[in-house]
């Protein structure tokens, strides 16, 4: 899957340099000053590179932990993110990576150690208050999980600071690191969808809605907190049945009680992101979507998506409580 | 296009007669060689960095080049210790003089080792384990301020190493050296073509595009909105003939008028 992977000289003996290289014994090893080097250089094609990106280990220097965009919540009040990988295995065609980096690459931060020290700093600064951690904003989670270690390494450190909670955003199956350990009430892992045939079109080289579904269900089986993540929110003709099968499939399998909360928010991107979009992939349908810009950004006109919020709303409100209901928009 | 760059006329010479190009007497500079459908170009360079990176410069100028081009330098390399005709892509470039280095993207399997590269300014037979030679870093330089990082590529065979340095080296054997490779260079170069029509495919103008700006006046801001609606159209109305729909309107702007309204008329579906 990997055959070439590029290496920090700052991170070149970092232990978990070497656990990953063992993993690839036949990948082309490179090494380099900083990650910039190769990623995100101006002549670069994303959409070329992602026919076989590389890993490229990298040492994370500052900006460990950041405070989120305002409406990304699911009710704390202090709310941050935190990205140890940039690039996803998956290739979903709404995915603002693509617009935002010019390298499809996987860049790893090896030095877990600097952002569990600055995750311990800033929920020291809320004490007693709730802080929520998002991880999974430039990368999917848990994806890459069996090399990164990703979850052995921060999971116990919410084990011990039970006032912080995080959120695994995910669309991956990759859960068997998880199924290992005792579940941590304070860890929500967070799964996309978007319908069957939506996922289809759109979410390229995804796990499919049933196996996501089956991997919830295991992983609710086990004790774990679950994150139920609409969003984005995909319009096509029939999107009201669509959804509707979609939110019948998951509510009537997954255990109410074990599903911590349901987030909404239908498809945007800033406006450069989806210029780049359109170069790179023109013939995309997507793009041909009823759209519209507003303040810089690309999105649905508000009427259809103030229809499709309030529809998705009013289902997924039939299935779960509407505490555990969290739009992420500006229109609910 | 497929845009070949070689030091030497030993090097390049079984290229030229593998794709059949003819030189273009009209440059003098740099000697260039062309297919006739002008696919294929060829550049000597002469040797050394400054030279290659003055006959990109010199080949980008004098022929048409576009960002799905595919750039690849070719030639023979210094190596400790690997065997004389190994051929390897190479991966990291250092320019031994300031220390830079370029990282070509390899997006496919290829059929040879692939290995890293020091570009010297004076011949040199201080091997350490990579390629040598004197031109890579000029290429790639300023190749990559032209084209697409992941379609330009170095070449290199190993012609010398610590057995048999480079005095050992003439005309006839590198020449030798390129023709029993031939396989695996012209194999590195029909997979970077795929790569290649991939890119020249999404940057081309929807087919029907010529055919208004033929017929009506549209405003440079206004080719761009075209372009994006004929595109569209073909997703949301592929049976519609657009040129038909549009045919008796008399201006650019009610030309686009009419894509966008019939466009928001029609519904939308995203799967197939
Ligand atoms: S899974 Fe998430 S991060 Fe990965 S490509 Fe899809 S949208 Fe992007």
């Amino acid at each position: 899957m990997i055959s070439t992977i590029y290496i920090e000289e700052e991170v070149a003996t970092h232990p978990r340099t070497f656990k990953i290289l063992e993993r690839f014994p036949d990948a082309d090893k490179i090494t380099c000053k900083r990650y910039g080097e190769i990623f995100n250089r101006k002549s670069q094609n994303f959409r070329l590179q992602k026919k076989q990106p590389a890993l490229i280990l990298a040492r994370k220097h500052k900006g460990f932990i950041l405070p989120t965009p305002k409406q990304y919540g699911i009710g704390a009040e202090h709310n941050y993110y935190f990205s140890h990988m940039l690039n996803c295995l998956y290739d979903c065609r709404y995915c603002f990576l693509q617009g935002m980096f010019q390298s499809a690459h996987y860049v790893l931060f090896v030095n877990y150690e600097d952002f569990l020290e600055e995750l311990q700093s800033v929920t020291n600064q809320h004490k007693g208050q709730a802080v929520h951690i998002f991880s999974g904003y430039d990368c999917d989670s848990l994806a890459l999980d069996p090399v990164t270690d990703f979850t052995s390494e921060f999971l116990p450190f919410f084990e011990k600071n039970k006032h912080a909670l995080l959120e695994l955003r995910t669309k991956s199956t990759q859960i068997r690191s998880l199924l290992k350990r005792k579940p941590i009430q304070n860890c929500i892992i967070a799964f996309s969808f978007t319908p069957d045939r939506i996922a289809s079109a759109l979410e390229h080289k995804t796990p499919s809605v049933e196996k996501r579904i089956q991997a919830i269900l295991d992983l609710q089986q086990a004790g774990w907190q679950i994150g139920l993540r609409f969003d984005p929110l995909i319009y096509t003709k029939d999107y009201d049945v669509e959804y509707e099968a979609l939110f019948k499939t998951v509510f009537t399998n997954l255990d109410p009680e074990s599903t911590h909360s349901v987030s909404l928010g239908s498809f945007r991107l800033p406006k450069d992101y989806f210029r780049k979009l359109e170069k790179l992939y023109p013939d995309e349908k997507l793009l041909s979507s009823p759209l519209s810009e507003q303040e810089n950004m690309i999105s649905y006109p508000a009427e259809l998506r103030n229809d499709m919020l309030d529809y998705c709303k009013k289902i997924i409100t039939q299935y779960i409580p509407i505490e555990k209901f969290f739009p992420c928009h500006d229109s609910i | 296009m497929i845009n070949l760059f070689c030091a030497l006329y030993c090097e390049a010479e079984p290229l030229i007669n593998q794709y059949q190009l003819s030189e273009l007497r009209q440059f003098d500079l740099f000697r260039i060689f062309q297919s006739e459908d002008k696919q294929v170009t060829l550049t000597i360079t002469g040797i050394g960095k400054l030279n290659a990176a003055s006959a990109v410069t010199y080949h980008h100028a004098n022929l048409e080049t576009s960002a799905s081009d595919v750039w690849l330098n070719v030639g023979v390399a210094g190596h400790k210790s690997m065997a004389i005709g190994e051929v390897c892509l190479v991966n990291k470039i250092t320019d031994n003089k300031d220390l830079s280095c370029w990282y070509p993207q390899i997006l496919f399997q290829p059929s040879c080792k692939t290995e890293a590269l020091i570009t010297v300014s004076e011949p040199s037979t201080d091997y350490e384990q990579a390629l040598y030679d004197m031109e890579a870093a000029g290429f790639y330089s300023i190749a990559t301020r032209l084209g697409t990082s992941e379609l330009i590529h170095c070449l290199k065979i190993v012609s010398d190493n610590d057995q048999q340095p480079t005095e050992y080296i003439n005309k006839t054997m590198v020449k030798d050296l390129l023709i029993k490779n031939l396989d695996v260079i012209t194999g590195i170069i029909d997979k970077l073509k795929v790569l290649s029509n991939e890119l020249y495919s999404i940057s081309r103008a929807p087919s029907c595009y010529q055919a208004f700006i033929d017929k009506w006046h549209f405003t440079a801001t206004e080719r761009i909105q075209l372009e994006r609606l004929l595109r569209q159209w073909s997703k949301r109305l592929p049976d519609k003939d657009v040129i038909k729909s549009a045919n008796k309107l008399t201006s650019g702007k009610s030309v686009l008028r009419h894509l966008q309204t019939t466009i928001n008329e029609t519904g939308f579906v995203i799967y197939d």
